[in-house]
C-alpha cells in the first residue's frame, strides 16, 4: 500500500460507510424481529366477563373455552388479580389507585391459542364462538396490529436486501476502481516483474491481498461505528422510552451476523481486486 | 535460438509494423536489429519476449511456440531472458542494489547466491559505489545500467536489448559492447536493437535492417534486408 496511501484509505472509508448503512438496516430488522417475536409469545386473546358473573358461571365458561379448537391455555383473571397486576405495573406510583376497589374491575379470562391458529381467519373463527358465550362482553387481542408490524419488518428487511445488493454492488465497483487505480501507478513496478518472468500469480497476489484487507478494515470500521452508534441510541432513546418499552432491550447484532459482515466485507474487497487485475494484468502470459 | 516464420504485426489503429517477416537465429549469436523510427524494432522485441502478439505468423523461441493459440506462459520463456528495455523499466522506490536482486528473487534464488551474483553485476556494470542509491538519484546513463546489470544477472540464455547503449557514454558503451561479446561467446544468444549505426560499423555483427512502413508519407509492408 505504500505511496497508495489516500485512494485505499478512500477505499476502506466507502466501503465501511456502505457496510455500515446495510448493517443499520440490519440491526434494525434484528431489533424489529425480536420485538414481533416478543409479542408474538406474549400473544392471547382477553375476554372481559361481565360483572356480576358468579363463579359457578366462570367454572362454566372456562371449560366451554377449553373445549375450542386451537385454544391452548385459558387463564382466569379475578378483579383482585387485575388489581394487583395494575399495582406492580404502577410501581411507586401505585398511590393512584388508592380507593379504587378491585370490584370495578372486570374479571377476564386470558386465552393463549395454539400457533398454528395466529393467522387472522383462524382467529376470528376463535372470537366468534366466544362471542356466543352469553358471560362475555368483550373481547380484545392484538393480532391486526401484529400483522401490521409483520409488514414493517418484512419491508425493512426487503429494503435492507434490496440497498444491501445495491451497496455490495458499490463496493465491488468501488474497490475495483482503486485498485485499478494503484496497479496503473504501479504498472512500471508490474511491467519490471513480467519482464523478468515473475510467475502471474506473484504479481496478483499482493493485489489480491491488498482488496481483501481493504474489505476486512472497512466492515471492521463499519462494525465498529455502528456500535458506536448503537451505544449512542441507547443513552440517548432509552430513558425517554423506558416506559413505553417497558423492558424491551434494544440488542447489538449477534456473533454470528458480525462475522458475516466481515467476511462478506472480506470477499467483495476480494472480489473487487479480483476485477480490477482482470481487467488491468492481462500483459500477455 | 529464435525462428520467425511470415510474421505480420499489425496495430488496432491500421498502422503495420511489419509484415511477412522472417528470421532466424541461432543460439550463440549476436544480431543487431536496426531500421529508423516506426520500423517495428521494439515491436520486433516485445514479440519475441511475449509481450505482444503478432497479427499473423510464427514465433518460436527456444524451442518454445509462443503463437501458440491460448498460450499464456510466455512469463516461462521471460525467465531464460535477459530483457532491457529502452525505458529501462525500474523499481522507482528501491535502491540500486533492490533492483537487481528481485530479479533472482522473484526466479527463487537462494540469499547467499543473490548477494554474490548482485555483487559481480555491480562491479561488471561499475556501480558498486552506488548500491545504495535510489534510482531517482541517478543519471540517465547509470539508470541504463543499472537495466543492463539487472538483465544480465540471470545468466541469461538469450539478451533481447532495446536501445541498451542509447544514452551511454563512448567508455561505457565500449564496455558493454565487450560484455555482449563475452557474453556471445560463452553461448549467450544477443538481440540487439539499435539505430546507431557507427555502432554497428564499430562492431560487425550481422544486422536485420528493418524499412519504415511509411516513408514520405506512402503506405507500404515493411521490408527486410540482411548483410553478414
Amino acid at each position: 500500500m505504500k505511496g497508495n496511501l489516500f485512494p485505499n484509505l478512500t477505499t476502506i472509508a466507502i466501503i465501511g460507510i456502505s457496510l455500515l448503512i446495510f448493517s443499520s438496516f440490519s440491526l434494525i430488522a434484528f431489533n424489529l424481529t425480536s420485538l414481533l417475536k416478543i409479542w408474538e409469545d406474549k400473544f392471547e386473546v382477553i375476554a372481559f366477563l361481565k360483572r356480576g358473573t358468579s363463579l359457578n358461571e366462570v367454572e362454566g365458561v372456562l371449560k366451554q373455552i377449553r373445549q375450542l379448537d386451537g385454544v391452548e391455555t385459558v387463564n382466569y383473571i379475578s378483579p383482585f388479580d387485575a388489581m394487583a397486576f395494575m399495582e406492580a405495573r404502577l410501581g411507586k406510583q401505585k398511590n393512584l389507585l388508592e380507593g379504587i376497589q378491585p370490584a370495578i374491575l372486570p374479571a377476564s379470562v386470558e386465552i393463549r391459542l395454539t400457533k398454528d391458529y395466529w393467522g387472522q381467519t383462524k382467529i376470528e373463527d376463535v372470537v366468534s364462538h366466544l362471542k356466543r358465550v352469553s358471560q362475555i362482553e368483550e373481547i380484545q387481542y392484538g393480532q391486526e396490529w401484529i400483522e401490521a408490524f409483520s409488514v414493517l419488518v418484512y419491508l425493512v428487511r426487503l429494503t435492507q436486501w434490496i440497498l444491501g445488493g445495491l451497496l455490495l454492488a458499490a463496493i465491488i465497483f468501488i474497490v475495483s476502481n482503486t485498485l485499478q487505480l494503484t496497479i496503473s501507478s504501479r504498472r512500471e513496478e508490474i511491467e519490471a516483474m513480467q519482464m523478468v518472468g515473475a510467475n502471474p500469480a506473484f504479481i496478483q497476489v499482493p493485489f489480491y491481498l491488498e482488496g481483501l484487507i481493504q474489505g476486512l478494515l472497512g466492515a471492521g470500521m463499519a462494525m465498529g461505528l455502528l456500535y458506536l452508534l448503537y451505544q449512542v441510541v441507547l443513552v440517548m432513546i432509552t430513558p425517554l422510552m423506558k416506559g413505553w418499552m417497558a423492558g424491551i432491550p434494544i440488542l447489538f447484532l449477534p456473533w454470528e451476523t458480525i462475522l458475516w459482515m466481515l467476511s462478506g466485507g472480506t470477499v467483495f474487497g476480494l472480489f473487487g481486486s479480483f476485477v480490477a487485475s482482470m481487467r488491468f494484468l492481462r500483459y500477455v502470459g | 535460438m529464435i525462428q520467425m516464420f511470415s510474421v505480420s504485426k499489425t496495430y488496432p489503429s491500421q498502422i503495420t509494423a511489419f509484415s511477412d517477416f522472417y528470421l532466424e537465429v541461432g543460439a550463440g549469436e549476436f544480431v543487431f536489429i536496426t531500421g529508423p523510427s516506426g520500423s517495428g524494432r521494439s515491436s520486433l522485441l516485445r514479440i519475441l519476449f511475449g509481450a505482444e502478439k503478432p497479427s499473423s505468423g510464427e514465433v518460436i523461441v527456444n524451442g518454445i511456440r509462443l503463437t501458440q493459440p491460448g498460450f499464456k506462459k510466455a512469463y516461462q520463456v521471460r525467465k531464460m531472458m535477459g530483457i532491457i528495455s529502452p525505458d529501462f523499466k525500474l523499481l522507482k522506490d528501491c535502491n540500486v542494489r533492490e533492483n537487481i536482486s528481485f530479479v533472482l528473487e522473484v526466479m527463487g534464488y537462494p540469499p547467499k547466491a543473490i548477494k554474490e551474483k548482485v555483487y559481480q553485476a555491480l562491479i561488471l556494470m561499475g556501480l558498486q559505489e552506488r548500491e545504495k542509491d535510489s534510482i531517482l538519484s541517478l543519471s540517465a546513463g547509470e539508470q541504463q545500467r543499472v537495466a543492463i546489470g539487472r538483465a544480465l544477472v540471470k545468466d541469461p540464455a538469450l539478451i533481447l536489448a532495446d536501445e541498451p547503449t542509447s544514452i551511454l557514454d563512448d567508455e561505457m558503451t565500449g564496455r558493454v559492447m565487450t560484455i555482449f561479446s563475452e557474453l556471445q561467446q560463452k553461448g549467450t544468444t544477443i538481440v540487439f536493437a539499435t539505430q546507431d549505426t557507427h555502432l554497428i560499423q564499430r562492431y560487425p555483427h550481422r544486422t536485420i535492417s528493418l524499412v519504415a512502413k511509411r516513408e514520405g508519407g506512402a503506405e507500404g509492408n515493411g521490408e527486410v534486408r540482411s548483410e553478414g
